[in-house]
């Protein structure tokens, strides 16, 4: 049965700066995998656990988000919109849904997809108790997310944001919680501007008070770096793939199993789609072009003959005949934070065009409006709008 | 032009026909009001009348009497106090764009006869109303409106013959319309039954299937939350709906010696593809600003499964001859308003890939001409609604001089597919603002790809260009996207410019329609004095008109000669105006007070260069404080002439 009683919080209106250039024009619960934004993952999983009514709470790029998703009837959920004006937090942002919602809600995060088995599960703990839930999971690196301490098997005492300090756990934060209306309170005696995160509030909670854990060890897709995205989208195209009914086919392309196709691909004589692909909608590959483990965007052209690897082409993106993304592995710095060894072919941001026969170092990351000249090679980030000469 | 719901069925009318209400306010918003059927759930005359209800509101609000409550009001929909009615589950309700009469409550629908158990909403104009009063003298009217006369007459046609022959409300409703001159959707109700009797001639009406209930509309936008299968009815149609929603069509009848001059007629029920949410505003503050956003997704289905890049073809599903279009000369497009300009855009391409003569006309202005031979000519209808009266006129005068003809519209259904030999639909989904924003788009998209059509089928276009045009049109929707991502821009332009005096749109070649179809949306939404000219014009007087407040935007893109528009662009700046240009992205013009960036589409970035113009007069309008989606005086499509 569906609980009228409970109302699903979706927290989107954060930008992902760390996946910037894709960010730029779009927020990150919009990134495609296997086509479909991350976004519309969590509102099937929120669906599925028998919760129909969503409260998201937007700001950054928030049209994409409106156009999409509309009042849900698509999902068969009622969707609707409150605005975070400007990005100061989760709890701010939760704060802004407080007049949207009930005695007792859930509030997921618009960018981590889960099972809806822990949706439901988060729910039922919500209904049935006073304390709030919070859903723990492990990961392999905890100390990029909310490192979570507890007292038995489902009692946390606190959570550590990204701590600096080695740490004994691989319990995180799965993002996922269950709260009642008194939770509003609670962010506001954190801070009373509510310019925090929900987390800073349920460390303070957990001071005093009991917050259930919900363990759980199923699916769990986050997507913090460019990297992610690609390994993201190579775990959902395996699972939820094989649907190319899309396909406007010249003739002779060859595509792995792997791999999922929007409506009206275009795709050349001799094109071949290798495994862990996914391809937008009315994107174009051309004749003999090779696309492998590669995120490819709505509208985006890869050209006659171009090799494209562990890459994300992203809007309307063009990428040359001739053009090679060869893929591999390669040291990647974002935000001066060095990631050494990651799986980045390379990033063609929105509105960019990679000129014929030019060949980008793994790890490239081409700023979107950017553009290479025909024959160059080009390493590095390369920012919006520049232009880059061979040389 | 206006609205018209209906509701019969198990579930309390009153919500369901407000929400019509709501759904149809973009096809006028002057009045609106409702007529219930006061409500024991009873049928068939078997409920006594009496028991008079009002609403709690005040006169002139109520005029609640008999079986019947009646609530109308001049102004919004959101004006009209709903009725409280709980067990009335028959209704209809009607929001107004005046033709006859100022909108004063008097005026507003539902009209009800002498006795009040008659109530009647209509859609269109009755040209012999005055003829038909006359003869109703001891009739009391109390509107001015030419809507009046349909309940009165059904008075007198249902109190004529009382008795064992007295007439149904079906058979009176067939008598009275057979009388009535002009063009009508009129809907009508009486208090003795749970049952709803309408008639369609020149104006739309649809019926929606429920689950034991039945709708009835101008629109399947005002009831698309509760059904999606329709029933297109034509010209000469009644419809009878009954208390658990079975829906009977009559027809005219061929044959003169029948009693009635309708027989029983079946029907399609057909499946609307819309969604329903669609044309909710998913939260936007205006319908405009979400319809504009809408354009990629809107061009990809326009596009969708009718391009073929490799073989350079189109598929559009038109039956256009071999031989037809071997011999023809000449296409004529005719269009009013937002749709001319986009055949004014499509003219040029139709001239340039299937070389063949091709003018535009305002529809209104349209005669098929002389000297031209109508075997050897295709005439194209573009109209988003597929109802303006304008064009229905212009389509018909051109199919009965002889010429084949061919719609371009948004509407499945409408009245213009009936009227034409093909339709090739748009497919932009429901368009609700006022002011049209994705259907441009989506028009000149359709309309470059029957260019491209013609071009190959005649012979005159190339492989190479065809595909090259065609490449242009796929990139289309990602390079709209790229202009509205830069939405933040064109709000700082709107804020520094939005108290300027006047604003001067210019363009040429295909820059020109979109200066003018520019000015348009910012008159429409705006109130803005705004006008288009082709560039060159500028100097040969309106320059007289140009001083330091009133800027100049001009379209600098490919198809729209960017040189020689910038010389005039340039002109103006002179005079001392600011200039705002849609460039290229491979040119730059430095002297711009403004640029707006428009990325690489060929003979289509005009069309990324109105994207810009479409937000600008948006947020003009919105720092004014404008009704965006409902601007004075205005309605989205004009079913009067």
């Amino acid at each position: 049965m569906t609980d009228d009683s409970v109302t699903a919080v979706v927290l989107a209106a954060g930008e992902g700066r760390r996946l910037e250039p894709l960010t730029n024009r779009r927020p990150k619960p919009m990134l495609p995998v296997a086509t479909r934004p991350i976004l519309e993952y969590v509102i099937e999983a929120i669906r599925e656990a028998g919760i129909d009514r969503i409260v998201l709470v937007v700001g950054y790029r928030q049209e994409r988000i409106r156009n999409h998703f509309g009042d849900g009837d698509d999902w068969d959920v009622d969707v609707e919109y409150v605005e975070q004006a400007n990005q100061l937090g989760t709890g701010h942002a939760l704060l802004q849904a407080e007049p949207a919602v009930g005695d007792r809600f859930v509030v997921l995060n618009g960018d981590r997809i889960v099972d809806a088995d822990l949706v439901r599960r988060v729910r039922e703990a919500t209904v049935g108790g006073d304390t709030p839930v919070m859903a723990v999971t492990d990961v392999d690196h905890p100390r990029e997310y909310g490192v979570v301490t507890l007292d038995g098997a489902d009692r946390v005492t606190g959570i550590a944001e990204k701590p600096e300090a080695p740490v004994s756990t691989s319990r995180i934060n799965a993002g996922v919680y269950g709260f009642t209306a008194a939770v509003f309170d609670a962010i506001r005696e954190t801070s009373p501007t509510g310019e925090l995160a929900l987390t800073d509030t349920l460390d303070r909670i957990a001071d005093e008070d009991p917050i259930t854990a919900i363990g759980y060890r199923g699916q769990w897709l986050d997507v913090s770096y460019l990297w992610d995205l690609l390994r993201v989208n190579a775990s959902l195209v395996g699972t939820d793939g094989g649907a190319n009914a899309g396909i406007d086919a010249d003739s002779s392309p060859e595509i792995a199993d792997d791999v999922v196709v929007g409506d009206d691909v275009r795709l050349g004589a001799n094109a071949v789609v290798g495994g862990g692909s996914a391809l937008g909608e009315n994107a174009t590959v051309g004749p003999n072009a090779v696309v492998e483990g590669s995120v490819v965007f709505p509208d985006a052209v890869i050209e006659a003959g171009a090799v494209v690897r562990d890459a994300v082409v992203a809007g309307n993106a063009r990428v040359g005949a001739n053009a090679t993304i060869a893929g591999g592995r390669a040291t990647v710095v974002v935000d001066d934070e060095v990631h050494p060894d990651v799986r980045l072919g390379g990033v063609v941001g929105d509105n960019a065009t990679v000129g014929g026969g030019a060949t980008l170092v793994p790890g490239t990351v081409l700023g979107d409006v950017s553009r290479v000249d025909p024959g160059a090679v080009v390493s590095g980030t390369i920012e919006p709008d520049a232009v880059v000469r061979r040389g | 032009m206006c609205g018209i719901i209906g509701y019969v069925g198990d579930e309390a009318a009153a919500p369901i026909v407000y929400q019509g209400l709501e759904n149809l306010e973009y096809r006028g918003y002057d009045s609106a009001g409702i007529a219930l059927v006061n409500g024991a759930r009873a049928t068939g005359g078997s409920r006594a009348t009496g028991g008079s209800r009002t609403t709690g509101d005040v006169a002139p609000d109520v005029a609640a009497d008999g079986g019947l409550t009646v609530a109308k009001r001049s102004g919004e929909v959101s004006n009209l106090t709903v009725p409280d009615a709980p067990d009335a589950t028959c209704g209809i309700g009607h929001t107004r764009w005046s033709t006859h009469g100022p909108p004063t409550d008097a005026n507003a629908h539902p009209h009800v006869d002498c006795a009040e158990s008659i109530a009647v909403v209509h859609n269109g104009i009755i040209e012999n109303h005055e003829t038909l009063k006359a003869e109703l003298g001891d009739h009391e009217f109390t509107s001015q409106t030419d809507t009046e006369v349909v309940p009165h007459l059904l008075e007198t046609e249902l109190s004529e013959t009382a008795g064992e022959d007295a007439p149904d409300l079906r058979t009176a409703v067939e008598r009275v319309v057979d009388r009535l001159e002009g063009s009508y959707a009129v809907c009508a109700i009486h208090a003795d039954e749970n049952r709803i009797v309408a008639a369609r001639d020149g104006s739309p009406l649809v019926v929606g299937h429920g689950e034991d209930a039945a709708f009835l509309a101008s629109d399947v936008t005002a009831f698309l939350e509760h059904t999606r299968e329709v029933t297109y009815l034509e010209d000469g149609d009644v419809v009878d709906l009954s208390a658990d929603g079975d829906v009977e069509v009559f027809a005219p009848s061929d044959d003169a010696a029948e009693s009635l001059p309708r027989r029983p007629v079946d029907r399609s029920v057909e499946t609307v593809e819309w969604e329903a949410d669609a044309a909710e505003k998913a939260g936007y503050e205006h319908y405009m600003r979400k319809e504009i956003h809408e354009q990629p997704t809107a061009l990809r289905q326009t596009l969708s499964g009718r391009v073929d890049v490799d073989r350079a073809r189109v598929d559009l599903d038109v039956s256009l001859p071999e031989a037809f279009l071997e011999r023809v000369e000449e296409v004529q497009i005719v269009a009013c308003g937002t749709s001319y300009y986009a055949g004014r855009y499509a003219a040029r391409l139709i001239e340039s890939f299937a070389d063949v003569r091709t003018t535009v006309e305002i529809a209104s202005e349209y005669e098929f001409g002389a000297g031209r031979d109508p075997d050897r000519t295709l005439t194209i209808a573009v109209t988003q609604s597929g109802e303006t009266a304008d064009t229905l006129g212009a389509i018909r005068r051109a199919d009965s001089a002889g010429a084949r003809t061919l719609a371009v519209t948004n509407t499945l259904g409408s009245s213009v597919t009936r009227a034409v030999d093909d339709a090739v639909f748009i497919r932009a989904g429901p368009e609700i603002g006022v002011a049209a924003t994705k259907t441009f788009a989506s028009q000149v998209t359709t309309l470059a790809l029957l260019a491209v059509a013609l071009g190959r089928e005649r012979g005159t276009l190339s492989a190479a260009r065809a595909r090259s045009v065609l490449e242009d049109l796929r990139g289309l929707p990602g390079a709209v996207q790229q202009a509205l991502d830069a939405e933040a821009d064109v709000v700082t332009a709107a804020e520094r410019y939005c108290d300027e005096d006047a604003f001067f749109f210019l363009g040429r070649d295909l820059g020109v329609p979109v200066a003018l179809e520019g000015a348009l949306k910012l008159k429409e939404i705006a109130y803005d004095h705004a006008e288009g000219f082709p560039a060159g014009e500028l100097k040969h007087g309106p320059l007289a008109l140009v001083t330091d407040r009133t800027p100049v935007l001009a379209v600098l893109t490919e198809g729209g000669a960017p040189a020689e528009t910038m010389t005039n662009v340039t002109e103006a700046q002179t005079r001392g105006a600011d200039a705002i240009g849609c460039v290229s992205a491979d040119r730059e013009f430095g002297t711009l007070d403004v640029a707006f960036e428009v990325p690489d589409v060929g003979l289509l970035e005009p069309l990324v260069a109105n994207v810009y113009f479409q937000l600008f007069a948006y947020h003009v309008a919105n720092e004014k404080g404008r009704a965006i989606d409902k601007p004075r005086n205005l309605a989205k499509s004009v079913t009067v002439e």
